[in-house]
């Protein structure tokens, strides 16, 4: 190599230079084995987004801060309170490692071993992939510490967590999302989108008394748990709305005429359907027009 | 004179008397119909100050200023055609209404206090600081839908 490369430029050292070349190499070795072992926080802060994993884990006033817990969620169970998910090692998840993260979005276990309460979507969030795992593990290892205590949850009888590991058997398959092969890319990813991250099925789907979510009927709506309609996501009510109006209600949280959704919505759209890249929301809409039609109850 | 007194005096409780009479004269249909176009032409008013706040539409001071205006005004008109006349005719209005009465005046008067603060931004030049107002009063529109109105 040296002899055709190095004519006008002939080597003083042959060792040397052949010990240099492999240092680089392993530098470069090295360096591409730690880029593939760190998770791009920036990719992370987008999954975040479209996770809307800030909903649950913030405060609900002004000025509360960002995955520092807080926010309650009133179900037929008891109130649960979203946990500090900053890096704080004794508030927060400081002292977690990605594996315990992993283990507790894909098979909704606490890195002591307890399961957790599935008011935490893990039975959606079990299919987001090991990349996108990551990135939100690099993701919230950027965010400043907050030593915010996470609240208890307020759960009476059902604080007493051995059922859960009947309810899991019964109810919960973790497995990364498998894309359909029959369905375009496009739809894949708002297939993704929406059964993964976006975890809409959570408050969309209603639930039996076991609070177990109903999968025939899924995305189709129902009483949510305060009580409140949740609407319908099949074609049955979205084939209303032109494919424009979806977009610019999901992207600006507004109608057309100036009509403002429940806050609980709105709220969604200003944390993740409004953040979400272009084709992205229409990867999204694309996979809810695809599903069966859904009859309201 | 004392007939002038009389005729005066007589005068002054039709009006009064006619006044009231006109109000709880109107049909409950009519009261729903009279608070669902005052709601209309809210959501006419907000809707393009929505969009200057996303950046979806160029930001326009003098339309968000004329359009607050509106919307104060507005703002305080729904309300009395939530009278309990009107709870046996069909709307989105829920029950919460009238057995939350509290809790829904307090949102009426968000709405207008928000609607408040708008008014002030707009007034003046920090366009950001408008355009976090107008996202306030969106929130207090979502919240008072939330509890209140049934979702379609």
């Amino acid at each position: 190599m040296t002899a055709t490369r190095g004519k006008s430029h002939p080597p003083r050292n042959a060792a040397l230079q052949c010990a240099l070349r492999t240092s680089l190499l392993a530098l470069l070795v090295a360096g591409a084995g730690a880029a593939a072992a760190q998770g791009d926080a920036k990719q992370g802060e987008y999954l975040a987004a479209a996770g809307g994993c800030v909903g649950c884990h913030s405060e609900a006033k002004e000025g509360a801060v960002p995955f520092a817990g807080g926010r309650a969620l009133k179900t037929p169970f008891g109130t649960f309170y979203g946990p500090n998910i900053t890096p704080h090692p004794q508030a927060g998840i400081g002292s977690w490692s990605e594996a315990d993260f992993v283990r507790a979005m894909r098979h909704g276990v606490r890195p002591d071993g307890a399961n957790l309460y599935p008011a935490f979507p893990y039975p959606s969030f079990t299919k987001i992939s090991d990349k996108d795992l990551s990135d939100l593990w690099a993701y919230l290892r950027t965010l400043p510490p907050s030593d915010r205590v996470s609240r208890k949850h307020d759960l009476g009888l059902f604080g007493w967590r051995p059922p859960l590991t009947v309810w899991k058997r019964l109810f919960f398959t973790p497995g990364e999302f498998k894309a359909d092969a029959r369905a375009t890319p496009e739809v894949n990813r708002g297939a993704y989108l929406v059964q993964a991250l976006g975890h809409c099925g959570e408050c969309h789907t209603p639930r039996n008394f076991l609070g177990a979510p109903i999968q025939s009927r899924y995305l189709a709506g129902g009483k949510g748990p305060e009580g409140k309609t949740i609407p319908n996501l099949t074609p049955t009510r979205l084939k209303k709305q032109s494919d424009g109006e979806l977009k610019d209600f999901l992207a600006f949280g507004v109608t057309a005429d100036g009509d403002v959704p429940a806050e609980a919505m709105g709220e969604v759209i200003r944390n993740t359907t409004g953040k979400l890249l272009p084709e992205d929301l229409m990867a999204l809409i694309s996979y809810l027009r695809s599903l069966p039609p859904i009859s309201s109850e | 004179m004392k007939v002038k007194h009389v005729v005066v005096a007589l005068t002054a409780f039709t009006l009064s008397a006619g006044a009231s009479l006109a109000l709880a004269q109107a049909k409950p249909e009519v009261l729903v119909k009279q608070r669902q176009a005052a709601m209309t032409l809210q959501g006419k008013y907000f809707g393009p100050l929505a969009a200057m706040a996303q950046g979806k539409a160029p930001f326009n001071g003098a339309v968000v200023a004329r359009n607050a205006g509106f919307l104060e005004a507005l703002s305080q008109m729904p309300w009395d055609g939530f009278d309990a006349a009107s709870k046996g005719v069909k709307s989105e209005a829920l029950p919460a209404v009238y057995s939350d009465a509290a809790k829904f005046k307090l949102a009426s008067e968000n709405l207008h206090a928000a609607v408040g603060k708008l008014v002030a931004a707009s007034k003046g030049s920090d366009e950001a600081a408008t355009k976090a107002a107008i996202g306030g009063v969106g929130k207090t529109c979502g919240g008072c839908h939330d509890d209140f109105r049934e979702k379609h």
